[in-house]
Formats: C-alpha cells, sequence, structure tokens
C-alpha cells in the first residue's frame, strides 16, 4: 500500500520521470525515422508526454515536494529504458514503445491506483485516470497507423520478448527517498 | 563535410534528416521541381514541398527537445506542443496531396531549413532562424496562398492552409516571448541571436541564384516568385512589435529582443 504523502511524491515523480524520458525519446527518433506516418505519430505523441509530465510535475507540488520534482526509476528499469532508446529500425521503435513499454508503465500506473487511498490521493488518481486513457488512444493511433502502413517491418520476437522480460522483473519502479516520512 | 554536416555551395549545412526511399532529397531550391500557379501539378508540388517543410518543422522542434534537456520546463511544452502541431499539418497536408490524385515522393524535396538551424548550437539561436524568421515568413507565404487557392476555387485547401496559418502564429509568438525573455534575464542571449540570424544571411545569400536560372522543371526561377503580402495582422498576433512589422515591410528585423525596447503589450 501507498500510505504517505512522501511516497505519493516519489511516485508521482517517477511517472514525470518516466513521461520525460518518454517524450524525449520520441523526440530524438523524430528526425532519425524515415517513414513520414512513423514520424506524425511519434510527433504527435511527444506533446501527449509532455502534457502527462506537466500534471505529474505539478501534483508533485501538492504532495509537499518541488514543483516539477523528478524521480528516475530504479537502475534496473532505467536500463531497459536504454535498451528501447537504442533501437535503430522503425519496427523495434513502434513496437518496443508501444507493445511493450508504454503497456507497462500503463500497468504501474493501473497498480498505483490499486494502491493508494482514491479519497485522501483524488487528484493523483484523476490525472492518471486521465492519463490511462490518452495512453489507450495513443495505442489506438499507433494500430491505425500500422494498417495505414502494413509494409513497415514489425520489430523482432526475440527482442521485444526480452525487454518485456526486463522490465517484468522490475516489481517496483519507483527510487524512493531514504528517510523518515 | 563531417558525418553530420554537408556542404551546399560552399555553405556548411547539418546533414538531411531521414526520409523514405520514395523521396528524392536535393539540396537546392534550383534543384526542385516547380511551376506557376495552383492548377495541376503546380498544385500538389506546392503541398509537397510544403508538406516536407512542415515534417522538417517536426523535426527542428523535437531535435531542440532533445537537445536542450536543461531549458525552462514551459519553453519545453510549447516545443512539445509544436511538435504535435507540425505533425498535424504535414498529416493533412498528406492527406490532401493524396485526395488530389498526388503522392509521397512525386516531387524533389529539400531540407534547407533543417540545414541551416541545427548548425546552431544554441537554442535561442535555434528559435530566432526558425521560428521568429522562417515560421514569420511562413505566416505571410500562407496569407498569400490561401487567398490563391481560394481565387482558384479550391476552399479546401484554403481552408487547410487558414487552420496551419493559426497555428504557426503561435509557433511565433512563443519564440518572439521566450527569446525576449531570456534575453532580457541575459543580455549575452543577444549575441547568440545575432550570431545565429548573420549565418542564415550568409546561407540564403549563397543560395541565391542568377535572374535567368531554370529549375528541375524547366521553369525559370524568376516567373515563380510570389507577390508575398506581408500579412501585418497576423505579425502583430504574433507579438512582433508595430515597429518591427514596420520594418519587415522593408527587411527583416530583431528590434524588439533588444533588453527595454520592445515587446507588444
Amino acid at each position: 500500500m501507498i500510505t504517505t504523502v512522501r511516497e505519493r511524491a516519489d511516485c508521482v515523480a517517477t511517472f514525470r520521470g518516466v513521461s520525460v524520458f518518454l517524450m524525449e525519446t520520441l523526440a530524438r527518433w523524430v528526425p532519425t525515422t524515415p517513414e513520414l506516418e512513423a514520424k506524425i505519430l511519434m510527433g504527435r505523441h511527444i506533446w501527449e508526454f509532455a502534457q502527462h509530465a506537466d500534471q505529474f510535475g505539478r501534483r508533485t507540488h501538492e504532495l509537499r515536494a518541488a514543483l516539477h520534482f523528478t524521480r528516475a526509476p530504479v537502475p534496473d528499469y532505467a536500463k531497459a529504458l536504454d535498451t528501447l532508446v537504442s533501437a535503430t529500425a522503425t519496427g523495434d521503435r513502434i513496437d518496443g514503445f508501444y507493445d511493450v513499454i508504454l503497456l507497462d508503465v500503463a500497468s504501474r500506473y493501473r497498480s498505483y491506483l490499486e494502491e493508494t487511498d482514491t479519497m485522501v490521493d483524488e487528484p493523483s488518481v484523476r490525472i492518471l485516470e486521465r492519463v490511462l486513457t490518452d495512453i489507450d488512444r495513443m495505442r489506438r493511433e499507433r494500430e491505425a497507423m500500422q494498417a495505414e502502413r502494413p509494409d513497415l517491418p514489425r520489430g523482432p520476437k526475440q527482442w521485444l520478448d526480452a525487454l518485456r522480460r526486463t522490465v517484468a522483473g522490475v516489481p517496483d519502479f519507483v527510487d524512493y527517498r531514504e528517510g523518515r516520512n | 563535410m563531417t558525418a553530420t554536416t554537408k556542404v551546399v555551395r560552399g555553405v556548411t549545412l547539418w546533414r538531411d534528416p531521414a526520409r523514405e526511399p520514395c523521396f528524392d532529397v536535393v539540396h537546392h531550391d534550383i534543384e526542385m521541381k516547380n511551376w506557376p500557379g495552383v492548377e495541376g501539378e503546380a498544385g500538389r508540388e506546392k503541398l509537397h514541398r510544403h508538406m516536407n517543410n512542415e515534417t522538417g518543422a517536426i523535426e527542428i522542434a523535437a531535435q531542440c527537445l532533445a537537445d536542450y534537456p536543461d531549458a525552462p520546463w514551459d519553453l519545453r511544452m510549447r516545443l512539445a506542443r509544436q511538435c504535435a502541431d507540425e505533425s498535424r499539418h504535414s498529416d493533412v497536408l498528406l492527406r490532401r496531396l493524396r485526395q488530389m490524385g498526388g503522392q509521397k515522393g512525386e516531387f524533389p524535396v529539400a531540407n534547407f531549413e533543417w540545414g541551416v538551424t541545427l548548425m546552431v548550437d544554441d537554442l535561442p539561436g535555434r528559435l530566432a532562424i526558425q521560428n521568429r524568421t522562417f515560421e514569420a515568413g511562413l505566416i505571410d507565404i500562407l496569407g498569400t496562398l490561401r487567398k490563391v487557392w481560394r481565387q482558384s476555387g479550391d476552399d479546401t485547401t484554403a481552408d487547410v492552409l487558414d487552420g496551419i496559418l493559426a497555428d504557426e502564429i503561435t509557433h511565433v509568438r512563443f519564440a518572439n516571448q521566450w527569446i525576449r525573455r531570456m534575453t532580457e534575464e541575459d543580455p549575452s542571449v543577444l549575441l547568440q541571436v545575432a550570431k545565429a540570424v548573420r549565418f542564415l544571411a550568409e546561407a540564403n545569400k549563397a543560395m541565391q541564384v542568377d535572374e535567368d536560372a531554370v529549375d528541375a522543371a524547366g521553369t525559370k526561377v524568376q516567373e515563380l516568385k510570389l507577390q508575398v503580402e506581408i500579412n501585418v495582422e497576423g505579425r502583430l498576433e504574433a507579438e512582433f512589435t508595430e515597429e518591427e512589422v514596420m520594418e519587415v515591410l522593408k527587411k527583416a528585423g530583431f528590434q524588439s529582443i533588444l533588453p527595454g525596447r520592445g515587446g507588444a503589450a
């Protein structure tokens, strides 16, 4: 259970850190991805993650941390994110991003919703509900792009499975601050 | 030339962003194909060129996000929004192009804006070139082109350009606001801006062609010069000062970024 304000701040700060990372990953990929439809998809979603990071960043201040307080996830999870960034083929990028990391992040947001007090922490809950709706839409938009470009090669199954296993091996990606609550 | 740069007419520019094999990427306007007016392939080429320019604008804003992680968060938010706007523009132009029987790669494309902007290694300089110069120029061009399309009877394309114009005004406005703010906080930013603008002027000068030059379609370049009206209303909305707008009627101006001098209310 997530019970203290400090724990909530650390979680939300990590959500912010991951959102910024996802925004920057897409930003880095846009100029180096050849396919126009994929570029357009990524360009549109950069703004989605920026908005998520912004909302999380405002919430951290309400949770008695700094405005836009940001935490990197635990090292094992950060390593998985670095693996994603290193992808160069469009199929690897799209599948790794939308089918592995984004799905995993969404499941962690849902876990938070199950573990926090939904009355005491209602503002965080509302933000996460909106973010999850956005993620569902982004994944539908990705499917629509893929339907428009059926010629785009998919990411290699072995690589995707390895990435999936790596993130699944991290039970909690929040790197909590030491000290008293 | 290095792994990241190319030399065009003696000017070192950033190497082109990734494009699909269907695109013939050229390096100078003279290698493009262009025809006067907006009928048939002339219209499709204009949309195709515009689509690639919008794609370049996504890439420039995205690269700024990647290159400057320590920029103020509110400015990064603006750049992120710009990525989404430019993506919508590319998308809507691609769809319109297809509706008109065109396709990606139908005409050559060039990435001059990317090539120049990415040579600048500070964010104020990039904003000065891409948003405050290229996109401000687009305010004028779109203001004119939407009339041309409407006069040709194509209200659909005119309406698309009208929508894009509104977004571009916001991109120029945030660049004006942020350059002004950064310059007020640190006057040395003005030197970065001036250096960037000087580089752009040199690059533009090197790309000029003779009056009798013809492009890859065999069209005389002089015949292609669109009589672009300065979009005074659009520029004022984008928070250029009245002085600057007056100045741009003669030539491009950068007066408002001088601390204590500029600033529309």
